[in-house]
């Protein structure tokens, strides 16, 4: 059994109706940081929104949470009443130690998974994602990369091959590991478009403005063209006084399981 | 803790505060405003009035000595901000003033605060709405617009009723733009106030106006600063929204103290530019949007439409940011069951708390129909003079108590004689106002500790963190 990754999925819990269909199953093997938080106009305290919605907000989590139980997953949960709901899930990601985000849309199941790698910065994070999540269930993961100008196709090969090593060291089935690289320079619109014939994307944070991307205002634009679920592996997050310190394999997420 | 008439308790989960979150039993709040966005808040409230409205009518109460009203304005107002600065370290929560009154001195001394800093925010929000309204005139004059009327109170109500409406119904990035605004404002003013200080000190070779600096006698100094003492007000508005600031122990300090200190240069300088172009007397008779023509005289026709547009702005964000703090007050009030909860309700669409913002936005429009500048804004600061009176004392008192919860991270200096001074000299202040701004916010201050007496008589706040 892998180790469970922390996915932070953040869900704007005064809004919408429920969990998404598909996801408690995609998150089966996950351990789930629910985040639900309320985003308030800067006219409002935040204080007064909680002693409002506070009871209603967490009759909504108890549900997201006993349907994430159901499905497989470890539950922490958090109720924020915020007025800047980026830096929320920002702090949480950092709190948590989450090694992705999940923008969770609805999917139809879970068998073909894309991953999109960009180059060898944060391999490490992605695979333990995708092998956390992945690797003990029937599921075809590929691994995807658009090479850059002047990289030659035996050099993309050879990152892919190197991350399909890894993911068979972290437990997964080689046969269920698929590689695919393209050229282009609409990178994100040929990720997208290549989504389309995928469950999920598995993909990295890169930079700060994807996260931006995912959950900022353009986010509506990619829901719009990929309707599935998007995790944004996210970097590692460095505290004040370890400024440089790069050390992989830390997982204290779980530790404040309560 | 108590209940008040209509069964209402206090909200006893207070949470524990951390440097980016409250955190609450079940759930958590976000802290999202930096140094820059309470310094924003500070200084964005209280520069509209100083430079844009009060330069011609201190002038002409007080003379050239109208600098020393300013000045004197701008040192009660860091003797109150010093105290104020470690009460709100110790007691980071939504309602500022209020809260640390109310729970150092009890309820009674908390609901004449509490209310009082309510309708003290009318009064200061109508004031600075007043003031728009005479820049609005001043670019309908501009444009050789002529109306059969003064326009004033008509432009003054309109964006009164806009603001409600926009605070009501917009869900946009409004402390965003704030920051903005203040940014554009300090800009504006440092360009134009140094070119002007380089022209009173006659690098331009021009003539300026020399004249006695008491012209007026001493008596007008004192009571020129109880007026213009309105331009302080902003930074207790820092305090009402320290529940929301990131790293309290640091940044509240940092922004009270630092927002008084900038805008006080920025007001003694304007003034003696302003003096030094025309002269007080005739500085007096331009009123309310003096500053257009000194920047006319210093600049030309661009500089007048540079003050016209910043004198705008300026007075429309501290209507803004008022307003805003008054809603806040009205939470705090009723989280305490000092006002009906059902006062600081918000709306799930816009996430607005629209009651308290139409409690208040309907008085707003009342006052500003009476179009007396000097009124509202003596009020307005008798009011909250008030209240920073309250603040020092509650300062020496908790000091003395020292409960338990009591452990500000930042300490004021010179302790007693600081807070001590701070509240002899805010409530020394009022006496220089004018007899009928004391007796309309004596009238005010009675009808809170009655409401109090008659709706919280139940509620006990003292001590309650």
């Amino acid at each position: 059994m892998t180790d469970r990754p922390s996915i932070l999925v953040p869900v704007r819990v005064l809004e919408g109706e429920s969990l998404p269909e598909g996801v408690p199953d995609l998150l089966a093997d996950a351990h789930v940081v629910l985040l639900g938080y309320h985003v308030i106009p800067d006219q409002t305290a935040t204080g007064q929104a909680r002693l409002q919605f506070e009871e209603r907000a967490n009759r909504r989590l108890d549900e997201f949470e006993e349907i994430l139980t159901d499905a497989g997953a470890t539950v922490e949960r958090r109720l924020v009443f915020t007025h800047d709901g980026q830096q929320t899930i920002d702090r949480l990601i950092y709190e948590h130690d989450c090694l992705a985000v999940l923008a969770p849309n609805a999917t139809r199941g879970v068998e073909d998974i894309l991953v999109a790698v960009r180059g060898t910065v944060g391999t490490d994070r992605l695979t333990r994602t995708v092998a956390g999540l992945f690797g003990d269930r029937d599921v075809t993961v590929t691994l995807y990369h658009i090479a850059g100008e002047g990289e030659s196709d035996a050099d993309a090969q050879t990152l892919l091959d190197g991350l399909v090593e890894r993911l068979v060291s972290l437990g997964m089935d080689e046969d269920s590991v698929e590689t695919r690289v393209e050229r282009t320079n609409a990178v994100l619109d040929t990720i997208i478009e290549a989504a389309d014939d995928y469950d999920a994307v598995v993909m990295g944070e890169s930079d700060p403005s994807l996260t931006t991307f995912v959950f900022g205002l353009p986010a509506d634009q990619v829901a719009d063209r990929f309707l599935g679920p998007v995790f944004v592996v996210q970097r590692e997050r460095q505290t004040d006084d370890e400024e440089k310190e790069d050390e992989e394999g830390e997982d204290d997420g779980g530790d404040e399981a309560a | 803790m108590g209940e008040n008439v209509a069964g209402e308790a206090p909200e006893t989960d207070a949470g524990v505060v951390t440097g980016v979150t409250t955190v609450h039993d079940d759930s958590e709040l976000e802290r999202t405003i930096g140094l820059t966005g309470a310094l924003a808040i500070g200084i964005g409230t209280m520069i509209g009035a100083g430079i844009f409205v009060f330069p011609g009518l201190a002038a002409q109460n007080a003379g050239l000595a109208a600098t020393l009203s300013f000045a004197i304005g701008g040192g009660i107002a860091l003797l109150v901000a010093l105290p104020t600065s470690e009460l709100a370290t110790a007691m980071p929560r939504s309602g500022g003033g209020y809260y640390f009154v109310s729970r150092g001195l009890g309820t009674a001394y908390g609901a004449i605060v509490g209310l009082g800093l309510w309708l003290g925010l009318m009064f200061a929000s109508a004031f600075y709405l007043v003031g728009l309204g005479h820049y609005a005139s001043a670019v309908l004059a501009e444009l050789g617009i002529v109306l059969g009327f003064s326009p004033v109170v008509a432009t003054g109500l309109v964006f009164g009723a806009v603001l409600t409406a926009v605070s009501i119904g917009g869900t946009e990035n409004t402390s965003a733009i704030q920051n903005v605004v203040v940014g554009i404002l300090l800009v504006v003013l440092t360009v134009f106030l140094s070119y002007g200080v380089l022209d009173a000190v006659g690098v331009f070779g021009r003539e300026t106006a020399p004249e006695a600096f008491f012209s007026q006698g001493y008596f007008p100094v004192l009571s020129t600063a109880a007026l213009v003492f309105t331009s302080y007000l902003g930074f207790a508005q820092v305090a009402t929204v320290a529940g929301e600031i990131e790293d309290p122990g640091r940044n509240l300090p940092a922004a009270m103290v630092g927002s008084v200190v900038v805008v006080t240069v920025f007001y003694v300088v304007t003034i003696f530019v302003a003096t030094s172009a025309f002269g007080a007397e005739r500085l007096g008779e331009f009123g309310e949007t003096a500053m257009v023509e000194v920047a006319r005289d210093l600049l030309g026709t661009p500089g007048a439409v540079a003050i016209l547009g910043a004198g705008l702005l300026a007075t429309f964000s501290s209507a803004n940011a008022s307003i805003l703090s008054a809603s806040r007050s009205v939470y705090a009030l009723s989280r305490d069951a000092l006002l009906p909860r059902k006062a600081s309700e918000v709306n799930l669409r816009y996430g607005t708390p629209h009651v308290a913002l139409l409690s208040a936005g309907g008085p707003i429009l009342v006052l500003v129909a009476t179009g007396q500048t000097e009124l509202l804004a003596e009020v307005a600061s008798f009011l909250h003079l008030v209240m920073y009176g309250l603040m020092c004392v509650t300062l020496v008192v908790l000091r003395r108590r020292n409960p338990e919860w009591y452990d500000p991270s930042f300490e004021v200096p010179g302790y007693p004689a600081v807070p001590v001074a701070g509240a002899i000299a805010s409530f020394a202040l009022v006496a220089f106002m004018q007899p009928a701004s004391i007796a309309v916010g004596v009238v005010v201050m009675a009808a809170a500790y009655g409401w109090g007496r008659y709706y919280a008589e139940g509620v006990d706040l003292e001590g309650a963190i």
